[in-house]
């Protein structure tokens, strides 16, 4: 039992651990990236010129500038994990951020000026040069889209400031070096601003106007802000569903504390006759509550320590998939997090035993005299909350319907909590009804230990209606998950073959963790027009903008060619009406993420600005798309290009031609022309691996849910067996009259394990449809709400299905214990009680 | 199993029963000698712990001696099974608690039709046995109310009525008015030996209580575990 709320409780603790890991491992990288920068300029969807900074160095207002230049680069071999590079001016980035040479590297100065002075030189984060054992002297061969180039490094960074960024694992080096290995000439990604001291508020107004168009001015903590916004709803949906094996853990200690009073009530009746007051009683459980949520606790420390360990990379890895980048190198055990799980534990084990310790409170000191405890009078009781209950049930769908602030699904939730409360709130009347209308028809089945179980469902009060509850909520989120995961996983295996349809996929390298920011070069694009091979040519761009507080992608198509091959999954609009206006480059299709998080609808005007051309065009459609990072915007591909003379491609997609013989072999050979001419600057990628790599990467972040999801279920099934115990401990003296009056030890075993088949089914009955109801929930509302998407609703049956006989099963298996208390004392012995 | 020659409706030889807790032994009952022939109505007396309900628990079935023999209707207690039990438990004897041991969930015809059900009797055929017991007990307008609606004295006529739906030999009544008034206690020592003389059911009765007295075919005393009279 203990062993259950200290898997709760350290289920809670490493979620959180975990999270709160990748959230800070990012927050400092971003801190050290920005160090004392006040305002950075960017250009949305394109570049700076380097030439700004002689301008922005000459307004009062701007105490330094710093231009930056930040690509994602590998070392060492193409297979190799890729590592962040910065380039800047040493001297002019003096003062915004800290680094130094670690102790055995050159000195300061020396190192900074050999890296200005010397040409394709850098300098090595610790944790890199260690993994790759490169030392100050070493030359490393870095690969970019561009070019692979070999480096010689010219000192370790100490482990702070930047020498810290993704925990250590970065490479330093001077801005011309990096404009010539990456080709980006006379150009920066952002030029890092501190302003004046005493610039006005005004300043930032003053700064803008003066800036060219399509420049900028933001602050450096928008980034940060934006990718924990994005981090934010998956740390509270994660935070949630880990908080569930708590509570489940809580109708635990409930049981626990119940078994002991059913247990201990002429104790009870004894101690308050002679003299105990309903309080002490009351704190005598309530202390027994807090006893077990401390041991608990301590206990889960141990256990969370195990469970963390695989947590932490599982979350970090989901987070740096889905959203941003992430490197977590440390664990930081805050003493506040130690308080508040300490403190939850200690709250839900309190707020569980509170009603036991009430009820044994209500003991009444006659019962010292009484023969037969009275019987709990449940029948006007379970009415009145079956009626709360169908209220609760019927504000679920109006409360879910309303709008949420975005990323934060409060409505969903609410919706949810009263979707349980309504259930849990049935389920006394429930299983009085069941009782009583099943009772008769069982005795066919089962014969007599079977009416009798029946019957005593029927009056079986509010602690088995508690424990059923407890089963309802764990079934009901088995099977909404089950049917949310199918559901999703099915919509992303359509889309995934429709939407990202494709035999070969190219992009410069590392082109997605580098944010598309390089187009394929200019030659290799050359190389792929010239290709001989059956293939159809879809190129495309793809820019990263940002719509108000949401990032997201800007992607040219060619929609006729596309559709040829492939489609989109239409939410919203037709693809017949919608393709004329497309084409001419008068609207845009958004994907169902970017118009729940912006609100745009269909008809509504959607503006941007890339570079110095700003665009406002009509929205014509809305598409299921699942990649992250706030959604798609669509255009036609052909306008794009008129509107920027930009003949670069982001990256091509190749179809084979349908009159292909032998597919197969072509797609070979297709890709092994492109290995030869891509002279390690590309990524290619078949369109098989990729949809099978999507759907690799959906099933590892689903891992962390389903373990969380099957200790829910466990630790359901333990308030089962304890029940199950509660209600035998209750009953021995019935059970023993019973065999007093001919029943076998047999029929008294089937009894309760009948007993425990109702109380079983009541629960996964009234739990799936629970859970079907949720699953529309967390479908079309909570993620919705939290991440703006929806999936094409789908129930596997099969996965469904086997919650039964699992859950059956284990309550069965939870029924042996109980059995044996009925026999522990002879009969003999019971029946003289008096 | 029982005997072929089952003459004496019970006999006890030398018949204990020690009970162990932990390196204590507390004797029970010791050395008892019994025999009880068909058709008797013995009233078994004593203080509280003298060793009647171990006694009754014995012949019940409910429990095992731990020396002794001891025979109920033919059949070797010490040496029947746990099915031979039940079944003797079904066929042999019927009990009367003095906490009357109805189950709160079932009617007043329940928890009179229970032993014979659980027994796999003919459920039709059982109602109409319940019927006519519940119509002698003069219980029949009760028969739908469960036991928490009953008063005391129509609690243990419920209890009567259900140790003998299947028509048992022995009758064992432990403190059987114990929670009754004098009223209701008079009326259940009545019935308890209209059984005796009506269906010549052999009775025992372990009491405290003088009401038993005029109806006893013999009085037996008991003190400290052992026959004393």
């Amino acid at each position: 039992m203990v062993l259950g709320i200290a898997l709760g409780a350290a289920v809670f603790t490493s979620v959180r651990l975990s999270i709160h890991a990748s959230l800070d491992a990012f927050s400092r990288s971003m801190d050290l990236i920005a160090g004392h920068t006040d305002r950075s300029l960017i250009k949305p969807g394109g570049r700076l010129p380097e030439t700004l900074v002689a301008e922005l160095l000459r307004n009062p207002a701007v105490a330094g500038a710093s231009p930056v230049l930040m690509a994602y680069v590998h070392m060492g071999g193409q297979r190799a994990n890729p590592f962040l590079l910065i380039g800047f001016d040493p001297l002019l980035d003096r003062s915004f951020r800290n680094w130094r040479p670690a102790p055995g590297s050159p000195n300061d100065n020396k190192m900074w000026a050999e890296l200005m002075r010397e040409p394709f030189t850098l300098a090595l984060g610790a944790q890199l040069a260690a993994k790759h054992r490169v030392t100050p002297g070493d030359t490393v061969i870095l690969g970019h889209s561009r070019q692979q180039a070999p480096f010689r490094c010219v000192g370790i960074l100490d482990a702070e400031g930047i020498g810290m960024v993704e925990g250590g694992r970065i490479g330093v080096t001077d801005i011309a070096t990096f404009q010539e290995f990456t080709g980006n000439f006379g150009q920066v990604d952002r030029i890092d601003l501190r302003m004046a001291v005493g610039a006005g508020d005004g300043s930032d107004e003053t700064l803008q106007a003066e800036l060219p168009e399509g420049v900028v001015l933001a602050r450096p903590e928008e980034e940060r802000e934006s990718g924990m916004q994005m981090i934010r709803a998956y740390q509270l949906n994660l935070s949630i569903l880990s908080f569930v094996s708590l509570f489940v853990g809580m109708f635990l200690v409930y049981s626990l504390i119940a078994l002991n009073a059913a247990n201990r009530r002429s104790e009870l009746a004894i101690l308050h006759a002679n003299g105990a007051s309903a309080r002490q009683l009351f704190l005598l459980f309530l202390l027994e509550g807090a006893m077990l949520g401390v041991g608990g606790w301590l206990l889960s420390v141990p256990v969370g320590s195990v469970i963390v360990r695989y947590m932490i990379q599982g979350v970090s890895e989901t987070i740096s998939t889905l959203f941003v980048r992430v490197h977590v190198d440390r664990l930081t055990l805050s003493g506040w997090e130690i308080a508040l799980s300490f403190a939850v534990t200690l709250a839900i084990s309190l707020a569980a035993a509170a009603q036991p310790a009430h009820a044994a409170m209500k003991i009444s000191p006659k019962e010292v005299m009484a023969e037969n405890p009275e019987i709990e009078r449940t029948q006007s009781a379970a009415g009145r909350l079956g009626a709360m209950g169908l209220v609760a049930v019927a504000l679920v769908f109006p409360l879910a319907a309303i709008p949420g602030p975005p990323g934060l699904p409060l409505p969903g939730y609410l919706a949810t909590f009263l979707l349980f409360t309504g259930f849990s709130l049935l389920s006394p009347w429930c299983l009085q009804l069941m009782g009583r209308r099943l009772a008769n028809p069982l005795r066919r089945i089962g014969g007599e230990p079977a009416f009798l179980a029946g019957r005593y469902l029927s009056t079986s009060g509010m602690r088995t209606a508690i424990s059923v509850g407890a089963l309802i909520t764990a079934s009901a989120l088995f099977c909404a998950l089950v049917v949310m995961i199918h559901s999703f996983r099915n919509t992303v295996e359509l889309w995934a073959h429709q939407t990202v349809s494709g035999d070969v996929f190219v992009t410069p390298k590392m082109a997605a963790i580098n944010q598309y920011r390089d187009p394929i070069p200019f030659d290799l694009m050359q190389a792929i027009q010239q290709l001989d091979a059956p293939a159809d040519l879809l190129p495309y761009h793809r820019i990263y903008l940002r719509h108000r507080d949401v990032m997201f992608q800007f992607e040219t198509v060619d929609l006729e060619s596309f559709r040829k091959h492939g489609g989109f999954l239409w939410v919203k609009g037709e693809p017949e009406s919608a393709a004329p206006a497309f084409n001419r480059g008068e609207g845009v299709l958004v994907s169902e993420v970017f118009a729940n998080l912006t609100g745009l609808e269909m008809g509504n005007t959607f503006r941007t600005r890339i570079g110095e051309q700003a665009l406002n065009l009509t929205v014509l459609g809305i598409v299921r798309d699942y990649r992250t990072r706030g959604g798609v915007v669509f255009y036609a591909l052909a306008p794009f290009n008129a509107m920027f003379g930009n003949p670069e491609w982001g990256g091509v997609r190749l179809h084979l031609d349908r009159s292909v013989r032998d597919p197969d072999r072509a797609l070979t050979a297709l890709v092994s022309d492109l290995v030869a001419l891509s002279d390690g600057r590309l990524d290619i990628t078949s369109g098989r691996h990729l949809r099978r790599a999507i759907l690799r990467i959906f099933d590892e972040t689903f891992a962390v849910t389903s373990i969380l999801l099957l200790i829910a279920l466990a630790v359901a099934a333990l308030g089962i067996a304890s029940t199950l115990s509660v209600l035998v401990l209750e009953h021995r003296r019935q059970f023993n009259t019973m065999i007093a009056v001919g029943a076998s030890r047999g029929q008294i075993r089937r009894l309760v394990f009948w007993e425990a088949m109702l109380m079983v089914t009541a629960g996964e009955g009234a739990g799936v449809l629970c859970g079907f109801v949720l699953s529309y929930l967390l479908i079309f509302v909570i993620n919705a709400q939290s991440f703006g998407w929806t999936f094409q609703y789908r129930v596997d049956w099969g996965a469904v299905g086997l919650s039964v006989p699992l859950i059956i099963g284990a309550a069965l298996f939870s029924a042996l214990p109980a059995t044996r208390l009925i026999f522990r004392i002879p009969p003999a012995v019971l029946l003289r009680e008096r | 199993m029982p005997t072929p020659d089952s003459d004496p409706a019970i006999l006890a030889q030398n018949l204990s029963r020690i009970y162990t807790m932990g390196e204590t032994r507390v004797v029970g009952i010791a050395g008892i000698e019994l025999e009880v022939t068909a058709g008797e109505l013995v009233v078994l007396k004593g203080n509280s712990g003298s060793g009647k309900s171990t006694l009754l628990s014995l012949i019940a079935g409910l429990d095992r001696a731990t020396a002794g023999t001891l025979y109920v209707a033919g059949y070797d207690m010490g040496s029947a099974d746990g099915a031979e039990l039940t079944r003797f438990r079904r066929e042999v004897v019927g009990m009367v608690f003095q906490a009357f041991n109805l189950l709160p969930t079932l009617s007043v015809e329940e928890n009179v039709c229970l032993p014979a059900l659980l027994a796999g009797g003919n459920g039709r055929d059982i109602r109409k046995r319940a019927l006519e017991l519940l119509d002698w007990l003069d219980l029949e307008h009760r028969r739908q109310h469960v036991p928490a609606q009953l008063s005391g004295g129509e609690m243990q006529r419920t209890a009567i009525a259900r140790a003998l739906i299947n028509d048992p030999a022995v009758i064992l009544a432990d403190e059987p008015t114990g929670n009754l008034d004098s009223r209701n206690g008079q009326i259940v020592m009545e019935l308890l030996a209209e059984l005796n003389r009506r269906w010549a059911c052999t009775v025992i009765i372990a009491t405290h209580s003088i009401l038993a007295d005029p109806f006893a075919t013999r009085t037996i005393c008991l003190k400290d575990g052992s026959i004393k009279s």
